[in-house]
């Protein structure tokens, strides 16, 4: 039986529960002050009448219009009895719209009757002031507020007006008019549903593009942040170093030679050198189809000539890759060109019976095709060199290091921490190298440098305590906690010192960023800070990697999983309206910066929604294939990616769905779309138009939720 | 020969899952593991492809260090190394044909994959290997519409296009009902006796043991209990490897 804890404990307790439940109330409480929660306000009779009028135009929709003629109908008003004879009341008149005015003479302040005969039932009027000179003005009808008027079904109508106050208008002759708006034409849609209706395919189409977009990035990155598919992937860390330390030169004979092949490759496909892509297609097919049959064989590291072999076999791939991607961009510039111009050769001149429509519109497929891949031949050629580099970086640190990873692996232990020195060392500058360069750019990014370095260091210190103190026992819990709280002493330590040391404080209190003037060192041109942090990453790596050697196991896929996850995290983080407001600034008013926003949202929005589906499933496949030899590559594609697809399609939808809803407001930043119309609408105060855009809005989006929801249903 | 040296597996939570383990299987064998959950027949199983890395000891096959090989070397020795699963662990979105034919995905060029290209006779031993387990007529039906018994079955398809050596079975009929349990173990001694392939089965019910193990391994707190021929364990053995309160039951 559960022995009840003494009076006094439990008393205790329950004061502790009355003052937590107190302070919680009082936090929550602070929330309705900070949000300016307040009752009067809703209650001020003005703004009851403001909001009113707004909902009522905003549910009256100017969907439908008609044309309309103006009937005026006026009488004269003389202002000063006593200044002459006052003007005659018009005569009745059988069938025709006459008014009357009771008195027809009198002093501003007045009030005048106004009796209508004749008029179009049930047609709108106003009742307008003219004077002698200047515009005429409408007046408010006495007892309704406002100018606008309705005639009765037998076509008469009944108000009272006042006399306007006009400076020296004693002795003239004014006159009270009345005008009738009469409908004159079909009902029909009005402009603003003309517009609502452009504007809100080019809503759906943005988020349609700036959904497809996204999603092969974010089925890529995907892969990177789910933390099933990472953890397992570790490399010695003498190969990884030596990966870093030719990363740059990979990037340079990459950029330099298959550069120029990948640009001779664009110029190729895009018909500048006609004559000889007649020849050199088939040799490229060629090439690229003995390279893909080649089947792998034994693979025997110990075999120079196998080893040959395999770094040719590798070369042969990188070189036939870039020459194939080039060509496509090359084909795709040429193909989006030759496409506008057959869809414009045949392209009727004027649409006037359903066949010239239907051609035109089969024009308008071909030409809008034609523009696409137009389009994305264009970025290719854009980004060709840096393809190129990526490519060369890949290439030259597989062919080193099919030399060099059985050499390490053999390397004695005193071998092993000497080189781990030695390449820490290069690679530990060569990184913190690159990080300074991206830090050097705004202040806040100027932290990553020492955050790096820190990590590093952090690291080190842990490691040594480990070596240090390896004769005690390191399965104890005080041990194991002595570890951690050594490891993030010193990964403060190393922050401050590093910190400190690049003076990244003026980066971040006066927003001064390190100078981009380069020093001559060794053969480098480079900034002093550049250096400066590279001497950092020397010093740590050369004693991080002669503490580790390069036996080490580097957690690969961990570090990947991290960087992917935090960059996915902090851009999803950040909606996409501000994201739009960067791209308007960059790409201009439009879609296009919608598109650009809404894109980069949901590149890390279905980035996390797919890693994490990743991470929920079956892995005993993947066990399985792995078991059989098959290669990581071969484990995604026949191990995780069948059991991926249906929940991919279901999110993809999801978010398709998503965007249309973020596009619709898009607008309000300049990112095209329907927003933009319904933000200048409501700018304007023009309210029923706006009910038009927010109507379609309302329209779309449910049936798109209805959609998804059923698609999502099936695929599930 | 695989030649198993001192080998012993701890786990980063520090549980010793196997301490110190020796054993010599010549080829041709069909070798049983027994002994009770945790007493470390899979994680054995799974450090001699390196499903799981051990952490001390040496495993030869044929004189080639496994424990040593490179992740390249590695994945060349587990072609040669057939593994079936208790959970058949098969992707049950997949056709059947689909999922027989990864196991030759170690034989062929990984930008084939790319293009979800199979060789034609890669296709052709695929459906003669379903016809070999008694389930051709299931080839283009998904994974997942197959009883257990079929999908199991479909499994040792996928290990036997691989053309294997050996075979590792994990337990491979604990999933099934009995009737299902003979006819999985009637095809595991089929590849045995007519292809010559060594089998290492891990099994819970000594009965399946004793019809189909041409020796014994018993495995009790991740040592050697026993090893022997299956006749030669009796009522004492019996409750030295399953414990006191143990009762021996027979699948039939």
């Amino acid at each position: 039986m559960k022995q009840s804890p003494p009076s006094s404990q439990a008393a205790l307790r329950r004061l502790l529960v009355v003052l937590a439940i107190a302070v919680g109330l009082g936090i929550y409480s602070y929330g309705w002050s900070v949000t300016n929660i307040d009752l009067s306000t809703p209650q001020e009779a003005s703004r009851q009448q403001n909001v009113t009028n707004a909902m009522r135009e905003l549910l009256s929709p100017r969907i439908f219009e008609q044309e309309r003629t103006q009937v005026t109908q006026r009488s004269d008003f003389l202002i000063g009895c006593d200044e002459g004879p006052a003007p005659a009341a018009a005569a009745p008149r059988e069938g025709e719209p006459y008014i009357i005015i009771e008195p027809t003479c009198g002093v501003p302040g007045d009030v005048v009757t106004v009796t209508a005969y004749n008029f179009a039932p049930d047609s709108q009027a106003e009742i307008r002031w003219i004077p002698a000179e200047g515009q005429s003005r409408p007046r408010e009808v006495l007892g309704t507020r406002q100018t606008s008027i309705i005639i009765n079904t037998l076509g008469g109508f009944q108000g009272q007006v006042e006399v306007p106050r006009i400076s020296g208008s004693i002795g003239q002759t004014h006159a009270v008019g009345f005008v009738a708006s009469v409908p004159s034409g079909p009902v029909q849609f009005s402009g603003t549903t003309h517009e609502v209706i452009r504007r809100m395919i080019e809503t759906i189409f943005m988020a349609l593009v700036a959904t497809s977009l996204s999603i092969p990035i974010a089925a890529v990155l995907s892969f990177f942040a789910a933390h099933n598919l990472m953890r397992p992937i570790r490399i010695p860390l003498g190969n990884m170093m030596v990966a870093i330390t030719l990363l740059p030169i990979g990037w340079w004979l990459g950029s330099l030679l298959l550069g120029a092949l990948g640009r001779f490759a664009v110029d190729l496909g895009s018909g500048q050198l006609l004559g000889i892509s007649a020849v050199s297609l088939p040799l490229i097919f060629v090439l690229g189809t003995t390279v893909a049959s080649r089947s792998l064989g034994q693979v025997n590291n110990n075999d120079p000539a196998a080893l040959l072999r395999g770094i040719t076999r590798l070369l042969l791939t990188v070189i036939a890759a870039i020459l194939v991607i080039g060509l496509l961009g090359g084909l795709g510039v040429l193909g989006g060109v030759g496409l506008q111009s057959l869809a414009d050769s045949f392209r009727p001149a004027q649409v006037s019976t359903l066949g010239t429509w239907l051609v035109n519109a089969l024009a308008d497929g071909i030409s809008g095709f034609g523009y696409m891949i137009g389009i994305l031949g264009g970025l290719i050629d854009l980004f060709i060199i840096p393809i190129s580099g990526i490519l060369g970086a890949f290439a030259l640190s597989s062919v080193v290091g099919r030399v060099t990873v059985p050499m390490l692996r053999y390397a004695s232990v005193l071998t092993s921490h000497v080189l781990g020195g030695i390449l820490g060392a290069l690679s530990g500058a060569i990184v913190l190298a690159a990080v300074a360069a991206v830090a050097m750019s705004a202040a806040l990014l100027s932290l990553i440098t020492p955050f790096i370095a820190a990590l590093i260091g952090g690291q080190i210190v842990s490691t040594l305590y480990n070596r240090l103190l390896s004769s005690t026992s390191p399965s104890t819990l005080l041990w194991r906690s002595g570890q951690r709280i050594v490891g993030w002493v010193g990964t403060a330590l190393v922050f401050v010192l590093v910190f400190q040391w690049l003076n990244t404080g003026r980066a971040l209190v006066d927003g001064i960023l390190p100078s981009t003037q380069t020093v001559s060192f060794l053969f480098l041109q480079l900034p002093p800070y550049i250096l400066d942090a590279a001497l950092v990453g020397l010093l740590l790596g050369a004693v991080g990697g002669a503490l580790a050697s390069t036996h080490a196991n580097f957690v690969l896929g961990d570090v990947l999983y991290n960087i992917t996850r935090t960059l996915l995290n902090a851009t999803r983080s950040i909606e996409p309206l501000i994201m739009g407001l960067i791209f308007v600034i960059w790409v201009g008013i439009g879609p296009f910066a919608g598109v650009l926003a809404l894109t980069l949202h949901s590149i890390a929005s279905l980035g996390k929604l797919y890693s994490e589906q990743i991470e929920t499933i079956d892995e005993g496949p993947i066990e399985a294939l792995r078991a059989t030899g098959a290669t990581h590559l071969q484990t995604i594609i026949y191990a995780v990616v069948p059991q991926i697809i249906p929940p991919y399609i279901a999110f993809t939808m999801y978010r398709w769905d998503i965007n249309v809803r973020m596009s619709t407001i898009i607008g309000f930043v300049g990112g095209g779309g329907i927003g933009l119309l319904l933000n200048q609408q409501i700018n304007l105060l023009r309210y029923r138009d706006a009910g038009v855009a927010v109507l379609a809005i309302a329209i779309v989006v449910s049936i798109l939720d209805y959609a998804s929801a059923a698609i999502r249903e099936r695929v599930g | 020969m695989l030649r198993i040296e001192n080998l012993t597996k701890v786990y980063d939570n520090g549980f010793k899952a196997l301490d110190n383990i020796s054993l010599d299987i010549p080829d041709g064998q069909f070798v049983a593991i027994i002994g009770l959950s945790g007493s470390g027949k899979s994680t054995l199983l799974r450090c001699i492809n390196r499903l799981i890395k051990p952490t001390e000891g040496r495993i030869l096959w044929d004189g080639l260090d496994i424990t040593a090989a490179n992740d390249e070397e590695m994945r060349l020795i587990r072609r040669q190394i057939g593994m079936i699963f208790q959970q058949f662990n098969l992707v049950k979105r997949s056709r059947v044909i689909i999922n027989v034919l990864t196991g030759r995905l170690g034989y062929l060029n990984p930008l084939y994959s790319l293009l979800n290209y199979f060789p034609s006779k890669d296709r052709e031993d695929a459906l003669a290997n379903l016809d070999r387990v008694g389930i051709r007529n299931q080839a283009y039906k998904r994974a997942s519409e197959l009883s257990g018994g079929q999908q199991q079955r479909v499994g040792i398809a996928r290990a036997l296009m691989q053309n294997p050596r050996l075979m590792l079975a994990d337990e491979p009929v604990a999933s099934l009902d009995p009737a299902t349990s003979h006819s999985v173990m009637k095809y595991l001694e089929l590849l045995n006796k007519e292809d010559g392939i060594t089998v290492l089965c891990s099994l819970h019910f000594l009965s399946l043991a004793r019809t189909y193990a041409d020796r014994v391994i018993a495995l009790k707190d991740g040592v050697v209990q026993f090893d022997g021929l299956p006749k030669d364990i009796d009522d004492d053995r019996f409750r030295e490897i399953y414990g006191e309160d143990a009762v021996e039951v027979s699948v039939s």
